[in-house]
């Protein structure tokens, strides 16, 4: 691509009332985030600070079902892939945190390229698309089992090198709540914005025309293949990110960070906050994290359950997918208006 | 010929079971155009079923019989409180029958616990076949899996019911302006399809371990052969379940079964990607 197309596709136009109404929820958002750790408990904070890592998680998918359409049913996956090329390269190979994150973000990434090409030129979409990444994420969980004595099986990994970064010479290590909690909280800020930013201009005007209609699309002349194989890379290697930067936060890494609960779950927060407006998701996140906490101080087995009836109520309750909500609430100007129309498909 | 017998039987056996839970998949797919990821969970069904019975004393025997009838029930259970109300939205099937997936493998485990369930195979033994010794109940499972589909073809092909069947398949508007009452064929299909699923559950169950989230690993297979064999017609149920048994026995024996796994998931994706139809066309 060159760089002048490159410039049409993302040039930033002028705020309208939207941009504004999506940069002050944003900004009252993290601001909230910035001051909590004054009067928030260590407990509290590392609560807050892996849903925020999360949100990362959240926002890669919104990213693709909400400007594609195309819903990646396995998107844990891609989270996974992330996590365990980290904690394999950081604990075994003993690589520095920026190389292993950068790796992790490539292995997510190559599977993301090689899985979607075959699918999305194979003109697989839509509930085929769910399907095939539901598959991937069983098996990648498959894979993790079975090969106990290189990612531990079922108890994991445990005792993750913490992050480091070496610049000019010196060396900043992440440990300890607020400087974790911090870090957590730039990188959601800088993906919500960098994805905010990306998609504001004619880039996210094609991905949604893609949406609407792909044979319209390319009519246009766009390319819907191509745009579909690149957002599904981006989106995977954003939740690979995700994924590796959680682990080493956590120093562990366990076969759930790539099964199929997961995957359900980054749907759920991806659906209540509202497909397709990025911020939504985000709180989305912040909130089911928040119920899932409340839920398993009662019983740790409770949750899968509540998650599906969740599954089933959305599909009921809300018709149109819960998408109605997110308009409900766009109409009230709180999620920046509510981009996502029609069913959630 | 001392492992070709048994890795041939072995192969057999898992086709076997693929055809029974991928028929009745294939079969609502065709009809309803519905994704029914709980489908594994009828499977679950019954082999929990003949666990069951057999711990209450009961013979194999009476769970065979009676776990098809247990996925029947369930099955139009099911079928009226989710499905029928998602025909014409079937992304959104995916989300609901995922959700009841969930929920019935986690009440499974709530009831029974996450232990695997004790289940008894009712022949142990093993028959000589040409001087290589056979499991009996791989032959026997086979044998009963042939004569059940056997049963199904004639029925989709002779039965009233069949034809309607492939009326609703092949125009659903039109079988409806004929006077097929769709509501309760795809009722019953659906139900139909449950119990099959229910009954391999019970023929597979002496050969795995029995536990609450078994159905999962079947899903994905028979999603696959539902994929690679096209939808909607017993041929192409037939010709998914032997490529996917196939190729998973044959790599079973020769690489990790993780990796046969992964790579039969990768051959699926690359047929979907050359014949997106499936290997038999409607």
């Amino acid at each position: 691509m060159s760089l002048s197309r490159a410039a049409v596709l993302f040039r930033q136009s002028p705020l309208v009332r939207r941009d504004r109404a999506f940069l002050a929820s944003a900004a009252g958002l993290f601001l909230l985030l910035l001051i909590y750790p004054f009067w928030g408990d260590s407990y509290g904070l590392s609560v807050m600070r892996d849903a925020l890592i999360m949100s990362v998680f959240a926002l890669s998918l919104d990213f693709m079902w909400g400007q594609t359409g195309l819903l990646s049913f396995g998107h844990s996956t891609f989270f996974g892939a992330g996590a365990y090329t980290m904690a394999l390269l950081t604990l075994k190979a003993g690589v520095g945190s920026l190389t292993a994150l950068l790796a992790a973000m490539a292995a997510s990434a190559v599977v993301a390229l090689l899985v979607g090409y075959f699918l999305i030129y194979a003109g697989v979409r839509r509930e085929y698309f769910a399907i095939v990444t539901l598959a991937l994420a069983l098996i990648g969980q498959q894979i993790i089992l079975s090969f106990a004595d290189l990612t531990g099986g079922d108890a994991g990994l445990i005792d993750l090198p913490f992050l480091s970064f070496g610049i000019n010479g010196a060396k900043f290590t992440f440990s300890g709540d607020k400087p974790l909690y911090f870090f957590a909280l730039g990188l959601a800020a800088v993906v919500l914005l960098g994805l905010w930013l990306a998609v504001r201009g004619s880039y996210g005007k094609i991905l949604r025309a893609i949406q609407s209609s792909e044979q319209r699309a390319q009519a246009l002349g766009h390319n819907a293949a191509a745009h579909l194989l690149v957002a599904f890379t981006v989106s995977a290697m954003l939740a690979g990110l995700s994924g590796a930067v959680f682990t080493s936060v956590q120093g562990i890494v366990t076969p759930e960070l790539i099964g199929p609960i997961l995957a359900t779950e980054v749907i759920v927060w991806v659906a209540v906050g509202g497909r397709g407006s990025l911020i939504g998701p985000m709180i989305g996140c912040f909130l089911v994290v928040r119920m899932r906490q409340e839920i398993s101080s009662v019983s740790t087995t409770l949750w899968p359950l509540v998650l599906g009836a969740f599954f089933v109520l959305v599909v009921f309750a809300a018709p149109g997918g819960i998408m109605t909500l997110a308009r409900w609430l766009g109409s009230l100007r709180i999620l920046g208006g509510g981009r996502g129309k029609g069913a959630a498909r | 010929m001392e492992t070709a017998l048994p890795a041939a039987l072995n192969a057999l056996t898992l086709i076997s079971i693929l055809m029974l839970v991928g028929l009745g998949m294939a079969i609502i797919f065709g009809m309803m155009g519905v994704i029914n990821l709980a489908h594994g969970e009828f499977m679950t069904l019954g082999a929990f079923t003949l666990s069951c019975i057999q711990t209450l004393g009961g013979s194999y025997w009476l769970g065979l019989a009676l776990a098809p009838l247990v996925g029947l029930a369930f099955g139009f259970l099911i079928e009226g409180l989710v499905i029928r109300h998602l025909y014409s939205r079937p992304f959104e099937t995916i989300l609901a029958t995922w959700g009841v997936s969930l929920i019935i493998q986690k009440l499974l485990e709530i009831i029974f616990g996450s232990a695997m369930q004790p289940v008894f195979n009712p022949f142990e033994g093993a028959v000589s076949i040409l001087g290589v010794a056979c499991p009996a109940y791989r032959l026997f499972l086979v044998a009963f899996t042939g004569l059940v589909i056997a049963l199904c073809l004639l029925a989709f092909r002779r039965s009233q019911f069949g034809l309607d069947l492939r009326a609703v398949i092949q125009d659903r508007d039109m079988a409806a302006a004929m006077g097929i009452n769709i509501k309760r064929t795809n009722s019953l299909a659906f139900a139909i399809g449950a119990a099959l699923a229910a009954l391999s559950g019970v023929l597979v169950a002496p050969l795995v371990t029995v536990y609450a989230w078994m159905g999962v690993t079947f899903l994905s297979k028979a999603f696959f052969v539902v994929i690679v064999g096209g939808t909607g017609t017993i041929a192409g149920v037939a010709a998914g379940s032997a490529l996917i048994g196939f190729l998973e026995t044959f790599f079973n024996y020769t690489i990790h079964s993780s990796l046969a796994q992964a790579l039969v998931l990768i051959l699926a994706v690359v047929i979907f990607r050359f014949r997106p139809q499936g290997l038999v066309r409607r």
